[in-house]
């Protein structure tokens, strides 16, 4: 039993949906869908829902992530109701249910909210280092490089990466968790075998690690085969490079953040320039397509859309900046930049990470590993 | 006894003559007595043929022909002006079907295919030898028509009948025209109201000299067939003075100090109205009426309108016309006591009800006092009956029930529509009008007739629960302030009329015409024409289609003043007739009358009404009824043929 709530399509209106209510219930979406199967067909059943209205159904389903927007569904559609925008907007949304705080649904639902959020972080930001910053000296170190760390000591930077690390691992996995409940716990009449958790939890790596059911965009429906297309090189490229950089300036900063200036194939240098690269590319492409809009996908844009990859992009050229800037004796550019590149950096994070886009990067594997749970489960009953 | 019969086999390509061996046929039919040629074609209906065959009628002398190919129904036609044209009388021709009977029915056993052919071109032969030649029947004809209901079918029939040149007698039951269409306020599809198109109808009625339109009149009787019916026509008085002009201050006075109050059924019983009424300021005529069966007579409104005359009497007139076409519409089907809640819980109402509250309402959408916001519509009530009588789809009211749920949001704000469908019939160029109701944010469900949605009432909330088919069968509700019960069309309880004129009725009650395809808006009685709703569910611009269909058919029938009818008739042996009125009692077109000849009285038919069904044949005890073309030398030298 099921109540209409036919207020949903405004509020999900707000997350990006278009004119799905035109949806005449054909089915060639989901015929058309080269990710959608027996066991998890989509994305009709996710547009009647939306229609109808049934959040509980939506927020325990995990279908919304197991489309990569590959497109071919708004191509198809008679009445032109955009399925694939349908479920962008429900992963928008879902971010924001899946978010216990509430503050997820305030930065998709209110612009106000969105860049007063960003520009506080940034004033935070700002203000310690007008007040807390170290010498701003003009010697240069041995090699001719700006000594940063004395203007910004990596430990103290460090102690404020933990910080905030921790903060965006606590609400993360505060909000997976309230995913699972979520998902896993409202399967009611389904006994799910403990060892499930486990036998499955490669396929959560996997997922993580490849992205591989976006590489079955665009393939013939017979063949459902990894086929090598742009979009999802690109983006993998984007992600691994967003990982790597992540990691060096959360958990090894001191060794990132250095004052020595060493040979190119420095394994600090070739894996930061692995990851500017990767970023640069992916932040001009994804700029690129979304200005295009030749793809369906890059059809329609969010605001968020816009503010992650600004922020990225800001976050990307100051880094790049800071790095030129000292490797070339340039002290006083470098400290500005710095704390402009850190003011990027710290609301992309905070914000992107644990309440907005960005965490997708998670939901999407750890989606992927409860359907495969409860497609295992009910297999085994 | 024809003497000189030609006979001819056909093989339709090979349709026939693959089963059936025709040169056999033909060796067959040779051998029988008065025959004198037997040959086989290619295709008996091909140009060359008939050709080929008015030669031999005029070069041999045939005095009879038999053409052995397809059903009668395909060529019968097509050989008789064969005949005509070669000079022979065309009931000196037989058409025998050899391909419907036999190649086709015999496919699997092509040696009894030939034996069955040969045998019923026999009968044939048999029964061509004893025809005789008749003569064309012709009857002078009334060119006018009488038009029974002046809804939008009656009134456009009318006016285009006129325009053709044929006498209208337009009558209508109600004192005020437009039938339904005058109900509805805003029409799908082009958003015109209703009322301004009856008022142009009614405008164009009122300019034709030809169109006599009475109101307030229904047909008491009829006799006479097609060409001349004469009949009689009663009118009920308006009781208030033609000549009034219609002062709408005056009039709405006159009403407020009428006492009377009943049931308004132009609103569907959701208000009361006065006994002097008039149902909207722009109703026409524009003479308001009284509704004498409720009217007390106490005077009151004759004190401030002194065009009421109470006096008025009951009036007759007789006219004479040709044909008769019926226009008198459809009803709403009423929905049973419980079905969906009906008359149990308050807020369930019809969709004929549903559409006046949205024209009477002022601001606020209430109904008994009450906000609507949700409005929950119940498809197909009382059409598609899966156990129900009620077969048929009613075509109108899946686009009616959209139009409305647009023109509610249109109107109200803050309104939410859910649809409990069977499937949406929005069809043709009214399929915009779905999508217009999808796009503004309407729900559609869907569930099978086996298991229908239900209407309940828990804790003074109505909910509407149905099995959603578009969302896997889930059961889905929603708390409803209103549910309309989207209502089909019935046939109109008028007994009075259709068994005056014995009209026939399908099995869905509604007038039946001769042909669904090939004669719409003809019914088997000759000059009875219908068109409209009273045919089956129609939108306006069908039941126009209709009426202009009819009208087309009902000049072409009469403006030659001359009508050509099948000679083929019962023929009354006066003789041997003695009046018992058996066959009189089982005619279904009132064909034979009682007449006196040389002081004995006797059966005599109305060749006007006789359709040569021959079923006064059987019932007569002293063999005194023959039927031309079918006589009983004729029938007899068949089964003989047949039998041997
Ligand atoms: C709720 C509803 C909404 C609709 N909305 C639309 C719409 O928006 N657009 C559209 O295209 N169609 C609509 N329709 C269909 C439309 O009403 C019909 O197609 C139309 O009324 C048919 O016209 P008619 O003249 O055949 O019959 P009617 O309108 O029924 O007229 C028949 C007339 O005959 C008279 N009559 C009956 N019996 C006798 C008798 N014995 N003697 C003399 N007179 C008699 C009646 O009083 C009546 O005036 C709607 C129907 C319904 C029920
Ligand atoms: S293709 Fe379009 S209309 Fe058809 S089911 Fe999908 S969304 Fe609905
Ligand atoms: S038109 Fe629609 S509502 Fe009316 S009977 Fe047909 S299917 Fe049902």
């Amino acid at each position: 039993m099921a109540t209409i709530n036919p207020g949903f399509a405004t509020e999900l209106k707000k997350y990006g949906a278009l004119d799905f209510n035109k949806c005449y219930n054909c089915g060639n979406c989901t015929a058309v869908c080269s990710l959608s199967t027996g066991d998890n067909s989509f994305p009709r059943e996710m547009i009647r829902f939306s229609v109808l209205g049934l959040e509980r159904e939506i927020q325990k389903s995990t279908t919304p992530w197991l489309c990569y927007y590959c497109g071919e569904c708004s191509a198809t559609c008679p009445q032109q109701t955009d399925p694939g925008e349908l479920m962008m907007s429900l992963r928008r949304y879902l971010t924001s249910k899946y978010d216990w705080t509430g503050l997820g649904a305030k930065l998709y639902t209110s612009k106000l909210w969105e860049f007063g959020t960003i520009a506080f972080l940034a004033l935070v930001v700002l203000f310690l280092f007008v007040f807390f910053h170290g010498p701003m000296t003009n010697e240069l170190t041995a090699d001719g490089g700006v000594m940063l760390n004395t203007f910004a000591p990596w430990q103290q930077i460090e102690i404020g990466d933990l910080l905030m690390g921790g903060f965006l691992a606590f609400f993360l996995m505060s909000n997976i968790f309230n995913m699972y409940l979520k998902i896993i716990g409202s399967q009611k009449d389904l006994k799910i075998p403990f060892k499930l958790y486990f036998s499955e939890f490669w396929k959560l790596i996997v997922h993580f690690g490849t992205q591989r059911e976006f590489s079955k965009c665009d393939t013939k429906l017979e063949q459902k085969k990894p086929a090598l297309n742009t979009y999802w090189v690109v983006h993998w490229f984007l992600m691994s490079s967003y990982v790597i950089m992540f990691v060096m300036i959360v958990a090894f900063l001191g060794w990132f953040q250095t004052d020595n200036i060493y040979a190119w194939f420095h394994p600090q240098r070739i894996l930061g320039y692995y990851a500017t690269v990767g970023l640069t590319i992916g932040i001009v492409y994804f700029f690129v397509q979304r200005i295009k809009k030749s793809a369906q996908k890059s059809k329609h844009s969010h605001v968020t859309d816009w503010t992650f990859l600004v922020l990225l992009f800001l976050t990307t050229i100051s880094g790049i900046l800071v790095h030129v800037f000292r490797l070339n004796g340039m002290p006083q550019p470098t400290y500005y930049m710095y704390v402009f590149h850190l003011m990027a950096l710290v609301p992309m994070l905070m914000i992107e990470v644990p309440f907005s886009k960005w965490s997708h990067l998670a939901y999407r594997p750890f989606a992927i590993y409860f359907n495969k749970i409860i497609v295992a489960a009910k297999k085994s009953k | 006894m024809k003497q000189k019969i030609g006979v001819y086999i056909c093989q339709c390509g090979s349709n026939i003559s693959d089963y059936v061996n025709v040169e056999e046929v033909a060796a067959q039919a040779e051998k029988i007595e008065g025959v004198a040629l037997a040959k086989t074609t290619m295709f008996a209906c091909a140009d060359s043929t008939q050709k080929e065959i008015e030669e031999d009628i005029k070069s041999r002398q045939l005095d009879a022909i038999v053409v052995a190919s397809c059903s009668p129904k395909l060529h019968l036609f097509t050989f008789r002006n064969v005949a005509i044209r070669a000079g022979l009388n065309p009931f000196n021709y037989v058409q025998v079907n050899v391909r419907e009977q036999c190649s086709w029915a015999h496919s699997n056993n092509p040696k009894q295919a030939t034996e069955k052919a040969i045998h019923l071109v026999i009968a044939g032969i048999e029964r061509v030898k004893h025809s005789k030649a008749l003569p064309a029947i012709k009857i002078s004809a009334d060119n006018a028509v009488l038009v029974v209901g002046a809804g939008v079918s009656g009134m456009r029939a009318a006016i285009e009948l006129a325009k053709m040149g044929t006498e209208v007698v337009l009558i209508e039951k109600n004192h005020f025209v437009g039938g339904r269409v005058s109900q509805w306020n805003k029409l799908f599809i082009t958003d015109e109201t209703g009322q301004e198109v009856v008022a142009r109808l009614y405008q164009e009625v009122k300019n034709h000299n030809k169109i006599k339109l009475f109101t307030g009149t229904e047909l008491i009787s009829k006799s006479g067939g097609v060409g001349n019916f004469d009949i009689q026509i009663q009118f009920t008085p308006r009781y208030v003075l033609t000549t009034c002009k219609p002062d709408w201050e005056k009039i709405q006075k006159a009403i407020s100090l009428c006492p009377i109050e009943v049931d308004d059924d132009f609103n569907f019983g959701l208000t009361k109205r006065k006994a002097i009424y008039k149902n909207f300021p722009s109703e026409l005529p524009h003479i308001p009426a009284i509704d004498i069966v409720n009217c007390n007579k106490c005077g009151e409104c004759v004190k401030v309108c002194e065009e009421v005359d109470l006096e008025q009497q009951v009036e007759k007139l007789n006219f004479r016309v040709g044909a008769i076409l019926l226009t008198t519409g459809a009803d709403s089907y009423e929905p049973k006591k419980g079905e969906f809640a009906y008359q149990e819980i308050d807020n369930v109402i019809t969709l004929q009800q549903f559409k006046r509250l949205i024209e009477i309402s002022g601001k606020e959408l209430l109904y008994h006092g009450k906000k609507i916001r949700n409005i929950a519509f119940i498809y197909c009530v009382g059409s598609r009956q899966q156990d129900g009588e009620n077969k048929y789809c009613s075509r109108y009211c899946c686009t009616s029930v959209i139009h409305s749920a647009i023109l509610v949001k249109e109107k109200y704000e803050g309104i939410f529509n859910f649809h409990f469908t069977r499937g949406v019939r929005t069809y043709g160029k009214q399929e915009i009008l779905y999508n217009k109701a999808a796009k503004q944010g309407d729900i559609f469900l869907q569930s099978f007739e086996d298991s229908p949605t239900e209407v309940t009432s828990e804790n003074g909330k109505t909910i509407v629960k149905i099995n959603d088919i578009l969302t896997a069968n889930m059961e889905i509700e929603v708390e409803a302030d209103l549910v309309v019960l989207v209502t089909g069309m019935v046939p109109r309880e008028n007994t009075a009329i259709s068994s005056l004129l014995k009209i026939p009725i399908g099995r869905d009650k509604f007038y039946n015409e001769v042909h669904p395809k090939l004669r719409p808006v003809e019914t088997v009685i000759d000059g009875i024409l219908i068109a409209g709703t009273c045919q089956s569910p129609k939108t306006i611009m069908e039941s126009v289609n209709s009426a202009l269909s009819a009208a087309a058919k009902a000049n072409s029938l009469l403006r030659t003043g001359e009508i050509e009818l099948e000679p083929t008739l019962a023929v009354i042996d006066k003789e041997t007739c003695d009046w018992c009125d058996a066959c009189a009692a089982v005619c279904p077109y009132d064909a034979i009358e009682k007449s006196e000849v040389n002081g004995k009285f006797v059966a005599q038919i109305a060749k006007a009404n006789c359709k040569g069904c021959g079923m006064c044949l059987p019932v007569c005890p002293v063999n005194a009824i023959q039927l031309d073309g079918y006589t009983d030398v004729e029938m007899e030298g068949m089964i003989s043929a047949l039998v041997s």
